[in-house]
Order: structure tokens, then sequence, then C-alpha cells
């Protein structure tokens, strides 16, 4: 899989999962425009992406969503439930599509059918709602031609063309139509009984196809397996000069053995301009040849139907051999019998298409192909269900009614009888179009066929008296009364009826059209809502994979943003060069006015800098849930393993930091969370006997407070006993007396994170070896945060851990000692002052001052480092010192000279430097100079 | 060039692509009773079927290629 699609691949699985976001949103706010807007926007790029690709299926479902969110977007159709459903529908087959692709890299051709039904569903709603609609685009009559998904059945294909009939409004595709000649005709019929679906497709290219680089010519050359075809034009071109080449008129026409799915992956780009239909074998059963010019005597004819009624194929077939080798073969009753021959021959058991065949020779009428087929389906189907129900009980009755003297037609063929005329009256139901004169000949030629099947020879001038009367009238009344006197003639027809339900689909497959087109349109959507149950468990395992999808947001290799991250910060220290620059113009050239032009250039190169280091800063951002999502499971085990009962909370895990300090965030909260666990929560009968709920709750929040991330851990358990902490903290030696006397609550709680503190009497699997709290403590101080932690004994515990929200520019103030200069992290810093001599005071030899009404021990920077010199005051005689916040506490550092502050990338140091104490990192400064910053935890 | 226009002939190679349309339209038109040769063509741009079929020109020489051949039967009057 190339890179561009695995790009794609994953992206797309976020826009899906944004869609499917949005259209929750929307559900429960409908009218929302920026929401319509941004999911508009979301299905547009993904079609745009898909287009990339080959993937016709999926780009046709994105592009038909497309357009309805355009529609909704714009007002034109109003948001419903129906919508989203269907939408979510659509996403998720988009969803199916992706799996396969991600697998097989490809889709499979299977999914083109459901693709178009997803298309036309979607546009049915556009076209429904709309009041533009485009009504055409998706009418029943379009669906019900290309799609058969399930029809082998030769009844239901007709009830499709049926349809086609009746419908004929807006369609452009006709009914299959082709002339072929004898050879191909008998090939494809060969074909059909032999188990081959011949398909006919009819291909009408849309005007525009020409603009879209289609070539349908091409593609309809590609269609294998095709016997016949044809190329016609749409309608005659009116003005050749003025013909527009650009415009297709086309239609191509084929008929194939190619499989369905064949054909599908063919026509994968243009589904909705193919009709594709499939032709029962008996609807290539036409003799041709020259009609009139030859008699076959009626002795032949007789002897022949007597031989096939009696099931002697064997005669029969002998008979017709010689009576061709008698005849010319270019004759059209040569034609015909070749192809009795052939029927026999593939099909021994259809004697009634035989036998009509045969008779056909007498009347020299060509038989209307549909008639024809659909007279002998329902025979056929008539034959098949009668056989066993409307049997012989009824030979007797049907021999008076119809005062037939063809003793020895049998009562299957007079069951059958009846079935052709009631056909022929659903033939002639079915409203007025076109083709009525010619389905009218057809009836009647049917008629007049069945009748000399069944040797009722003088009712044929009734029929063809009625034809004629009925084609003068152009109405079909004529033909049905007599038909209607016949049925009414037959009493026992309904017996037939009755016995012979299969009849009822048939009537019904013509009268209520209706009904079975929307059966066709059902059928579909069943079948997709089915499909979709049964991939279930492929949505199951994405929804799982989102999480991990989300946390590859960053999908740029981390190098390079570390990269960017380091060209940042040698802009912000070459940016950071212009005020020295300024200052020598000033200073050192004397051009005034130079400098502070420079001054002004550098405000606004600092602004670009400061907004790009901020945005870098945002790329490295991720939100907190990539560590808290480990907890649930966590805490269950542990919870499980304790017995105790948790209930876990989560909170903002939106919230955002540095991917770095997310990441050194993991172990320390994986250490608290346990040891709230294990130490926190009580046990569920400790807490009934305590008055509390049986189920502990465990809070952990994640907020931002301006430049810091603030994560609180916070259980309602047992809490922390001060006096236990502090008589804990004595015996393992790491308080003195006097500190056991003078420590408050807080600070005495806060001493669980001393080194080698444990309170655990017992050390288990999860704590209590005293490596816990000190060690999250240096670990949350290492990324420049702090810790701390509060609680109330039987009410609970409430650790909070501050961290900044990104470790990568500091900003440190700078401070003069010994001529040297050194950096100071800013947020350690709590205030400068400038401290006159006379207010030094001596305290058990230390250096102290009053600072608003609290004692400051004073350092001396230079003492601290090891530099022989004394800290120098100013001219007032004052020293300059530096308040500091050192666990907790303020210390004054007294230093000979305030500075600027600046922003620096701060480098640890490394090599034989890094084991150095009291120094977190250097950083260089605009000048070129390198800056010490002091780290003063480890200096005090 | 997928057409090389004679005298009274149009000479269509190989592959003829959909470009080729208004050029042979505008050709026929002029040159009412011109005459194509298919001989070497394997095959046409719909486009350019279009336009024969509209037009019908007499055909000096049918197609080598079997298929194509067949396709363009309906050229025959």
């Amino acid at each position: 899989m190339n890179a561009l699609l695995e790009q794609f691949l994953s992206e797309s699985r976020d826009f899906l999962q944004g869609i499917g976001e949005k259209l929750m949103q929307l559900e429960s706010d409908p009218e929302s425009i920026p929401l319509m807007t941004e999911l508009f926007r979301f299905v547009h790029t993904l079609k745009g992406n898909s287009g990339l690709f080959d993937f016709p299926e999926m780009t046709r479902v994105l592009h038909a969503s497309e357009d309805l969110m355009d529609a909704v977007r714009h007002g034109r159709v109003s948001y419903s439930q129906d919508l989203t459903d269907q939408l979510l529908d659509a996403m998720d087959f988009v969803g199916i599509l992706m799996d396969e692709i991600e697998t097989t890299g490809r889709i499979g051709n299977s999914h083109a059918t459901n693709s178009v039904e997803l298309t036309k569903s979607l546009r049915e709603l556009l076209a429904a709602a709309s009041t533009e609609s485009e009504a055409h685009a998706a009418t029943p009559h379009e669906i019900s031609d290309i799609d058969h998904p399930s029809v082998d059945q030769v009844l239901e294909e007709f009830a499709a063309v049926e349809v086609d009939f009746a419908n004929d409004t807006t369609a452009s595709f006709g009914e299959p139509a082709f002339e072929l000649n004898e050879a191909v005709a008998m090939a494809l019929y060969r074909h059909a009984i032999g188990g081959s679906r011949v398909f006919w497709v009819e291909y009408i290219p849309e005007p525009e196809c020409f603009f879209k680089g289609e070539d349908p010519f091409y593609l309809s050359r590609q269609v294998p397996a095709v016997l016949w075809h044809q190329s016609l034009l749409q309608k005659d071109i009116p003005s050749l000069a003025e013909m527009d080449v650009y415009s297709s008129q086309l239609v191509f026409q084929l008929l194939t053995i190619a499989t369905q799915e064949e054909l599908d992956d063919i026509f994968r780009y243009v589904p909705d301009q193919i009709q594709r239909i499939e032709i029962p074998a008996l609807a290539f059963v036409v003799p041709f040849g020259s009609e009139h010019d030859d008699t076959i005597d009626d002795e032949f004819i007789t002897r022949t139907v007597g031989f096939i009624n009696d099931g002697n194929l064997e005669r029969a077939s002998h008979s017709i051999r010689t009576m061709l080798e008698l005849s010319a073969p270019e004759l059209w009753s040569s034609s015909l019998l070749r192809w009795a021959q052939l029927i026999i021959e593939l099909e021994p058991d259809n004697a009634l298409i035989q036998c009509a065949l045969i008779n056909q020779l007498r009347t020299h009428e060509p038989l209307d192909l549909v008639a024809l087929t659909q007279d002998i389906s329902s025979k056929s189907a008539s034959v098949d269900s009668h056989l066993p129900n409307a049997d012989l009980p009824h030979e007797h009755d049907e021999h008076e009614a119809t005062n037939s003297e063809a003793s020895h037609t049998d009562a299957t063929l007079m069951a059958s009888f009846y079935t052709v005329l009631t056909a022929q009256k659903n033939v002639l139901s079915v409203p007025a179009s076109p083709w009525l004169a010619g389905r009218m000949k057809s009836v009647a030629t049917t008629l007049i066929a069945t009748y000399r099947a069944t040797h009722q020879v003088d009712e044929i001038e009734h029929i063809e008296h009625a034809l004629q009367q009925a084609l003068a009238d152009n109405t079909s009344q004529p033909l049905l009364a007599w038909i209607d006197k016949v049925l009414d003639s037959a009493p026992e027809l309904s017996d037939i009826q009755e016995a012979a339900p299969i009849e009822m689909p048939i009537e019904q497959s013509t009268q209520e059209v209706s009904v079975a087109t929307e059966e066709v349109i059902l059928d579909p959507s069943s079948k997709f809502g089915r499909r979709v149950e049964d991939t279930s468990p492929h949505f199951g395992r994405r929804a799982e994979d989102t999480t991990t999808v989300v946390s590859k947001t960053l999908k740029v290799d981390q190098e390079k943003i570390d990269r960017l991250m380091n060209l940042i910060g040698e802009m912000v220290v070459a940016k950071n060069a212009l005020p020295y620059l300024a200052n020598r113009a000033e200073t050192v050239f004397g051009v005034r006015d130079l400098s502070r032009e420079i001054k002004a250039q550098y405000a606004v190169i600092n602004r670009v800098a400061e907004e790009m280091q901020d945005t870098i800063m945002q790329v490295r951002m991720m939100p907190v849930s990539f560590i808290f999502q480990r907890f649930p499971r966590m805490v269950r085990d542990i919870s499980r393993k304790l017995g105790k009962e948790v209930e876990l909370v989560l909170e903002g895990e939106s919230t955002e930091a540095d991917k770095n300090i997310i990441e050194a965030l993991s172990d320390p909260l994986i250490h608290i969370v346990r040891n709230s666990l294990d130490h926190g929560l009580e046990s569920p009968e400790v807490r009934v006997a305590a008055g509390k709920n049986a189920t502990g709750k465990l809070l952990i929040r994640a907020t931002q407070e301006s430049d810091r991330v603030l994560i609180e851990i916070i259980d309602d358990g047992r809490g922390i006993n001060p006096n236990v902490i502090k008589q804990k903290a004595y015996e393992k030696g790491l308080i003195d007396e006097s500190a056991l006397e003078r420590l408050s609550d807080e600070e005495a709680v806060n001493l669980v994170f001393a080194a080698g503190f444990s309170t655990a009497d017992v050390i288990s699997d999860l704590s209590g070896r005293g490596v816990g709290m000190d060690v999250v403590r240096s670990a949350v101080e290492r990324i420049n945060g702090t810790v701390g932690i509060e609680s109330e004994v039987g009410k609970g515990t409430r650790l909070y851990l501050s961290l900044p929200l990104s470790m990568a520019v500091t900003n440190v103030m700078i401070i003069e000692s010994n001529e040297q200069i050194f950096g100071v992290p800013m947020d350690m810093v709590v205030e400068t002052v400038r401290v006159p001599r006379v207010q030094l005071s001596s305290i058990k030899q230390k250096q102290t001052t009053v600072l608003r009404g609290r004692i400051v021990p004073l350092l001396s920077l230079n003492e601290l480092l090891a530099l022989p010199q004394e800290q120098v005051p100013n001219e007032d005689d004052e020293f300059a010192t530096l308040v500091v916040r050192v666990h907790g506490e303020h210390v004054g550092i007294v230093v000979d000279d305030f500075r600027e502050t600046v922003d620096i990338i701060l480098k640890p140091m490394s090599g034989i430097l890094g084991g150095l104490g009291g120094f977190s990192g250097a950083a260089l400064l605009g000048d070129g100079s390198v800056l010490m910053v002091l780290n003063p935890r480890e200096l005090i | 060039m997928a057409i090389e226009y004679k005298k009274s002939l149009a000479v269509f190679t190989e592959f003829v692509g959909v470009e080729e349309a208004e050029n042979l339209l505008q050709w026929l038109l002029k040159n009412p009773k011109g005459k194509i040769n298919l001989a070497t063509c394997e095959h046409i741009h719909a486009a350019n079927l279009q336009v024969l079929m509209a037009i019908k020109p007499l055909v000096a020489a049918w197609p080598a290629d079997e298929d194509l051949q067949r396709w363009l039967a309906v050229l025959e009057k």
C-alpha cells in the first residue's frame, strides 16, 4: 500500500469519526448552521480525497452525501432523523470499504450494487424533500431495471418488464429488442438452457460523458462473452453542421453471457447509465427466413404434435429431420423446424412449446417475442405446478365444458390452456401503451396457436374477428370480452385456480405493478441492512481503534517536530540578538534613529516568532486522555485484586499538554492512583462501618490553569493522619524532634513525598516499599512540575500535580553575580527586592531579613557557587535579593544585580557537565554568549 | 496524428482519440463523398463513432481488428 493511500485511510477514519460526531450533535441541535457547515466540509473533503484513488463505489456514495449535505446546508432540504440515519448508513458503508481497502488494497465488486443503492436512497431523500427536485433521478422504475439481485425466475423477470411498459414515462431505457440471426439466437438459447445467464445490457452514456474522460465505446468493447451487440444513436441528428460532437447521443446494446460480477465491474463507474436484464432462454426462439412461399401439410403437423404429446420425442425428431431434408434450408419453416429440433434436444420435457412451435407452421404468423415467452413461461410454470395439483380429476369436466374433440389432450394440457387464457387476459389488462396494437396481435396469435394446439380449430375464426374489431377501435375490449366469455363458459376454472395457487402471483405481477416495484426497492435496502449487521464486529473493532487513531493524529515524525522546535529555538535566539544590535547602534555608533528602527523591527519579528513558537508547541500538544485511557482498566483490575469497590471518574480528558510532559506524567500518575487505591480507599466493610457508600470514588481531573496543567487525584477514602505521618517520619529519621512539634498538619502530610517514606506496615506488590511518592515528586519536578497533597482524616485525600503546558521554552530571569550572568527560571521566582544592609539580621549565623512580616533566610549566590567574592550592593547599599520558592518555602538569594527576563530554549547539560549539580541547563543568548541556568532547588 | 486526411480519404490509424471528433466532423461535412480507411485502426473513441454513425461515410477499408469491425458494421448502408 502506498504512503498516500495509507494517509488517506487514516485521515478518512478521522473524518468518519468527525462526521459521526457532528451528526450526533446535529441531532440535538438541528438548526445549527456552523455544525452543518462543518459537516459539509468533512464530507466534501472526504469525497475529494477519495477521488484521488480508484474507488468509484466510495466516491459515488460520498458525492451523494455531499450533495445532500449541501442541500441541507442551504435549507433546501430540512434536517430529519431519516436523513441522519441515511448519512450514518452511508458512512458505515464507507467505513466497510475502508476496512476492505486496508486489508485487500481494493474494493470488491460486491459493493458496487450497495453503493448504487445507497446513492439512490440518498438522492431520493434529496429529491423527495427538495422542491426543485430532479425526481427522475431516482424513480422506482430505474431501480427496478438496473438490478435484479435475485431474479432467477422468469416470472419475476417479466414482472419487471411489465413495469417497464406501464411506467414508461421518464425512462430512456427501452425494453430489450434485438434482431439476431438464427445461429446467434440458437447459440444464446443453448447458453441460456445450459445454465449461463444471458444478460441484455443497454448502456446509454450520459451526454456529458466525454468531458469526464470516458469512452463509452471502449467500455462497451470491454464486455466479455458478447454474442450480439449494436450501437445506435438516440435520435437522428437534426443538422449535421450543428451537431455537438462532444455530447453523447450513443446507445450501446449487447447480449452477453458475462457474469453479473463482470458486468458490474466493467460498468462500475456508470452503474446508473446501464440497464441489465436477464433474458430467458425462450425469448431467443424465433424462426428466421422468408415466410409465405412454403407449405407444410397438416398431416405432418398433426402427426408430429401427436408424437410429442405421446412423449415419443424420437419419432417426432425423426419426422422433423425428414421434413427438413425435404425443404430448402433458408425457408422460414425450415428455421422453425430447426428450432423445434433444438428444443426437443435441449428441453425434451417442454412439450407445450414444441407443440406451439410446430403449430406455428399452420398459422404462418410470427409470434410476438415477449408475449410468446410469457405464455410459455406461464405455461411452463403452470405445467410444473399443475402436475401435482390440478390433475386428472378435472379431465372429464373439461372435456364436456369445451366440447373438445381433442380426445388425446390430457388434463395438464387443459389446465395450461386456461392458464394461457388468463395470462393473455392479464397482458391485455395492462394499461394502454403505444404497444397496444402489437400486444393485441400477439395475444390473438397466441390464442390461435393455443386453440390449434388443443384442436379447437373452429374457435380461431372468432378470435380473428375479435382481433379485427379490437384493432379497428384501438381498444383491447373485444378481445377481453371474448376471453371472458370463454373463461365464463368454463365453470371449473375457479377450481383449477384454487387448486393451483401459483397463478395468483402471475396475476399480481402484472396488475399490482406498484407492489412489485416496491418490493424491488425494499429488497436491496434490507439486504444492505443485513450486511451491515453481518459485519458489525468490524465496527466494534474500529470503535476500539479510535483512541489510538486519535493519538496518532500527530502524523509527523516526532524528529521533524523536534527539529522544528530547535529551529524556532534558534530563531528566538537570533531574534534576541536584535535588542543588542539596537543597543550597539546607539551606544557604539551613536545612531539613535537606526536603533529605534531596529527596535521597531524587532517588535514585529518578536511577535511572529512568538506566534510561531506557540503554534509549534500546539503541534506537540496531546490530550491527557492519552494517559487517562489506561486507568479504567487498571483501576478495575487493582480494585478487584484488593477486594474494593471503586467508581472511577475521569474529567477533563481533552486537556492538552506537551507530548513530553504527558509522557513523563504517565508513570507518576500510575503510582499515585495505585497509592490511592491501596492506602486511600477502604474496603467496602470499613466504608459501610464509617457510614460511607460501599463504593469508593476516585476522581482524576485535569484542568488548565493559565500556562499550567493541573491534575488532581481525589479519593474519598480514609485520608492521611498527619500524626501518624510525623511519627513514622520521626521513626525513620526523616525529621528531628523539633520538627515533630513544629510541623503543621499540611506540612506533615506532605512528608509522604520524602525519600524513603512509607506508611504501609506490610510490603505488598502494590506499594509499601518506600519508593513511591518521592519518586513521583522527583519525576514531576524533573519536568518543572510541582506536587502537593491535602488530606482530611476520614474524608479523603486530594493530590495535585501542577505541570507546565510545555517545557520547550523557558522564561528565565538573568541575574548578575561575580561579574557573571546566570539564569533563574521565572516560575520559581516569587519576587525581587532590594534589601538595605540595615535590614539584614543574623539568626544562628545565618543572614535573614523580614519581608512582609515573615522571616526569609538569605543566601549569597557566590557562597552557594563557592565563589570567594562578597555580594556587591548598589550605590544605596541595598542588596539585590531574589526571593524563590523552594519546596513551598521562600528563600532569598542575594545576587549582585538583576537583568531582564528572556525566553530561552533550555538545553540540559550533557557529558561531563551532566553530573553537575545546581544547574538545570544552559542556553544560548542573542549575543552568542552562553547562559548557565541555575536550579535553586538543588543549589539550596 | 491518428487520422490522416488525404484528398478524399481519411485514414484512421491505431487509436483515434476524442480530440479528433471535431475535425472529423468538419472534414466529413466538407467532403461529403469522402471515404474512410479503417484498416489499421484499433479503436476509435466513442465521440468519433458518433460522428461516423451520424454521417455514415463510405468505408474504403474495414478494420483488421475483427471486434472493431463487428462493432462498426452499423456503418454499412
